[in-house]
């Protein structure tokens, strides 16, 4: 798949990265098999949990986060992976 | 008995650490402040129990992924040689049990005694969380203690519950994964042992668990794709399980908004702020360097005088001699002019002292980190590199919580070259030496263009260091960008007191370093330059006492070798000694010109520099040959214990001789450039 073709899905698809500032949406799945999607579900992330974007770094990357009642900051790249469930109000 | 203390980044265990066994050691507001475990024992006042107490790396988990988390694995756990401790104590953050929850149910699978230390109950109290500590304590099945590390409340209670910690818990999850599990069970792991094979082995990092040949071979039998289903199920049953206890301290909805973070958001809005936030981590690193030189400059005045004051004295008492020469030219003049620049290094550590336990560091890291993932960096590399600047050595052992081989070695190649509080002795020599100026001729005023100078001997060493990065990660260490997975603790304010003592114990340490490497190595260079003794007593024509000496002559001889950077003989012994220490440059410059100067006339080091001529009456030190020399040092590799810890970190010499031979290359290329161009350009 190319760059373009790939960024493209991803935009299309519900993530922690597409969440507007102050919006929450709920995990539905964290994609990937490694070390990085280990981490992102043992830090809670896993189907079912709230998360809130608070900001954005000055350019745009890292993102912030809350959720399960801390301050989590990830980049883009991992944030596209937190996949959110359809029905977020 | 041993006592090992766990829990999660950043949730009070050095701090508790630190009351049980009345040690010091650094705290700070940065999750992974400790990677290392560190042991003591309780304190006195306890009564006379042999508690062994020892210091576990926060962890996020305890299905080791990088080798914090991996020392924590197996002091729990125990292994071949380790035997796993007898009681734990299990920290967690009263303001942050919907995650910290998640850690404790992995400690209590292990079943080992345990007790819990419900730590921040007043930061909970003050967010408006009320925690039900017996509730707690019946739906764990383990005792619960109220503490606030801070100030040391409930630790008595906590101590007193460690005598009978109560037999170890049984945790289970009955029916989640166990078909996978009972294949790792077959071969003897216990099923909380089955589970965190699996999820390394999920994460391919089983390396790190010492997994026995058995273990590795049926892991791999299982193969990477079912050890992840067993793996997410296995998580999502921990957190299912964590819910229902949220539920059970009528704790559900009140986290979800996070109230211990509130205040932390307001303050964010300002200092994560785009432009403002960029602006203000800029004021405070110029604050930082600009207050270094201008505050501590009287200080090192004193202390200047007090040094001279001493060694006239010793002179008038002792009248002129090999022992005054020893005690002035040696002792006084070699150690007392590292000594000098104490106050600066104190300020250095203090500084990155409260802005680390204020938790500003993890946000400056959060600013910049498009800056890193740009380079391809680490964004974990951001704290240890910047925690370079006090000292190279925690800043390696730091890069223990970088999971990925490639991006430590990268991070652990770039720290030395961040200026360390020991070039700052070096930097404030030259800068106070020769570039001084007056009210008038200066450009904003004399102690602000000193340390503006200052800070951009440290944006260089920084922009080096990051250049070096971008260059490793695309060359010999390529591996794709690697993840930010950081959280961002609450703001606290800086306990300055805590703080003033570790800046205590580092500058100690600091200057235990000169009293012994720099002391031994000060003695032999005055013998060196002492001797053979000028008994003829002529002076006038011919080369001074100290170009007479063994290693005058032996310096002067590799002149040719320093003469291209623009420096002179004395620099060039200096510089060789300084491969061991860097700090030994200052002492071995202060011995070569006290030597020379009249003995009746100690002149300070700093003024002998800017005076001292050559035979033409050119001035020996200028500007620009100060400048190539700081050059120099912000790129040479001059730290022994650098180079051990690397050595240590990556088992083999392959890192640390790259890393001595590369940058001594570079700073002597870089020295050259600046000098030749320099003086092709006129200045
Ligand atoms: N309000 C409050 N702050 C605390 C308490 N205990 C510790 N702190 C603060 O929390 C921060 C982290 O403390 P540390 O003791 O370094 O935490 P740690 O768990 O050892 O952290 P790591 O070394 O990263 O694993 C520091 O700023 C402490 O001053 C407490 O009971 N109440």
């Amino acid at each position: 798949m190319t760059g373009y073709a790939r960024r493209r899905m991803l935009r299309a698809m519900l993530s922690a990265a597409t969440l507007q500032v102050g919006e929450s949406g709920l995990v539905d799945d964290v994609d990937g098999t490694d070390t990085t999607a280990l981490r992102l579900l043992e830090m809670g992330l896993v189907s079912g949990t709230s998360i809130t974007l608070i900001k954005a770094a000055p350019t745009g990357d890292p993102l912030q986060f809350r959720v399960r009642g801390f301050h989590l900051s990830l980049r883009k790249a991992e944030a596209h992976r937190v996949r959110l469930q359809k029905a977020s109000e | 008995m041993r006592v090992a203390v766990a829990g999660n980044p950043n949730v009070g265990k050095t701090s508790l650490f630190n009351q049980l066994t009345g040690a010091r050691h650094s705290v700070g507001n940065y999750p992974g402040m400790t990677v290392e475990q560190r042991e003591g024992t309780l304190a006195s006042r306890w009564g006379d129990a042999r508690y062994q107490i020892i210091d576990l790396p926060g962890t996020y988990s305890l299905s080791p992924v990088s080798e914090d988390e991996a020392v924590a694995f197996r002091c729990l756990h125990g292994g071949p040689g380790i035997s796993p401790p007898d009681a734990v104590v299990l920290v967690l953050d009263a303001t942050n049990l919907a995650r910290n929850l998640y850690f404790a149910l992995q400690v209590l699978e292990l079943g080992l005694p345990t007790v819990v230390a419900l730590n921040m109950v007043d930061a909970a109290k003050q967010a408006g969380l009320h925690i039900d500590a017996a509730a707690l304590e019946k739906a764990l099945g383990v005792r619960v203690v109220p503490t606030v590390a801070r100030t040391g409340t409930g630790v008595d209670a906590l101590v007193e519950a460690l005598a009978d910690p109560g037999p170890g818990p049984t945790l289970d999850y009955p029916d989640v994964a166990a078909e996978t599990l009972a294949k790792l069970e077959e071969h003897g792991a216990s099923p909380a042992r089955a589970r965190w094979l699996l999820c390394s082995e999920a994460a391919d990092t089983v390396a790190l668990t010492g997994a026995t040949e058995a273990e590795s071979s049926a892991l791999a039998s299982i193969g990477r794709d079912v050890c992840w289903v067993a793996a997410r199920s296995i998580i999502a049953a921990r957190y299912d399980r964590v819910e229902g206890l949220l539920r059970t301290l009528a704790l559900g909805d009140a986290l979800e908004s996070a109230p211990a973070m509130k205040g932390s958001e307001r303050v964010d809005a300002v200092l994560t702020h785009p432009v403002l936030g960029l602006a203000a981590f800029i004021a405070a690193m110029a604050l930082v360097f600009v207050s270094i030189y201008s505050w501590a400059d009287p200080l090192v005045g004193l202390i200047e005088d007090a040094f001279d004051g001493l060694s006239g004295a010793i002179t008038e008492a002792l009248g002129p001699g090999l022992l005054t020469e020893l005690l002035t030219d040696g002792l006084i003049a070699g150690v007392g002019n590292v000594l000098v620049f104490v106050p600066q290094i104190a300020m250095l550590f203090l500084f990155l002292g409260l802005l680390e336990d204020s938790g500003y560091l993890a946000r400056a890291a959060f600013l910049l980190d498009r800056l890193m993932s740009r380079l391809g960096l680490h964004g974990r590399a951001f704290i240890p590199l910047l925690s370079g600047y006090a000292c190279a050595i925690p800043a390696i052992m730091g890069t223990r919580t970088i999971s990925s081989w490639k991006d430590r070695v990268v991070t652990m190649l770039m720290i030395p070259y961040m200026s360390c509080s020991a070039r700052l002795p070096i930097y404030a020599l030259i800068i106070g030496a020769l570039f001084v100026s007056t009210p008038d001729d200066a450009w904003i005023s004399p102690s602000v263009d000193r340390g503006l100078l200052l800070l951009s001997m440290y944006l260089l060493s920084t922009v080096s260091a990051l250049a070096i990065g971008y260059l490793y990660k695309r060359t010999i260490l390529a591996s794709p960008t690697p993840p930010l997975v950081l959280e961002l603790p609450p703001y606290r304010v800086p306990r300055l007191r805590n703080t003033l003592s570790v800046v205590m114990d580092k500058t100690l340490a600091f200057i235990k370093g000169a009293g012994t490497v720099i002391l031994a190595f000060t003695i032999v260079l005055w013998a060196v330059l002492s001797f053979p003794r000028d008994e003829t007593g002529a002076g006038g024509e011919g080369p001074t006492k100290i170009e007479a000496s063994y290693g005058g002559r032996v310096a002067k001889s590799m002149e040719p070798l320093v003469e291209p950077i623009g420096q002179d003989w004395r620099v060039g012994i200096g510089i060789l000694g300084s491969f061991a220490a860097r700090e030994v440059l200052v002492s071995t410059l202060g011995l070569a010109y006290g030597m020379e100067a009249d003995d009746e006339d100690p002149v300070q080091l700093r003024q002998a520099m800017r005076e001292d001529v050559d035979e033409a009456g050119n001035p020996v030190h200028t500007r620009l040959s100060g400048l190539a020399l700081m050059v120099f040092f912000v790129y040479a590799c001059q730290c022994m214990s650098t180079v051990a810890v690397v050595k240590r970190e990556t088992r083999g010499w392959k890192w640390p001789a790259f890393m001595f031979v590369s940058m001594t290359v570079i700073a002597y290329v870089a020295a050259l450039l600046v000098f030749q161009i320099g003086r092709a350009l006129g200045f």
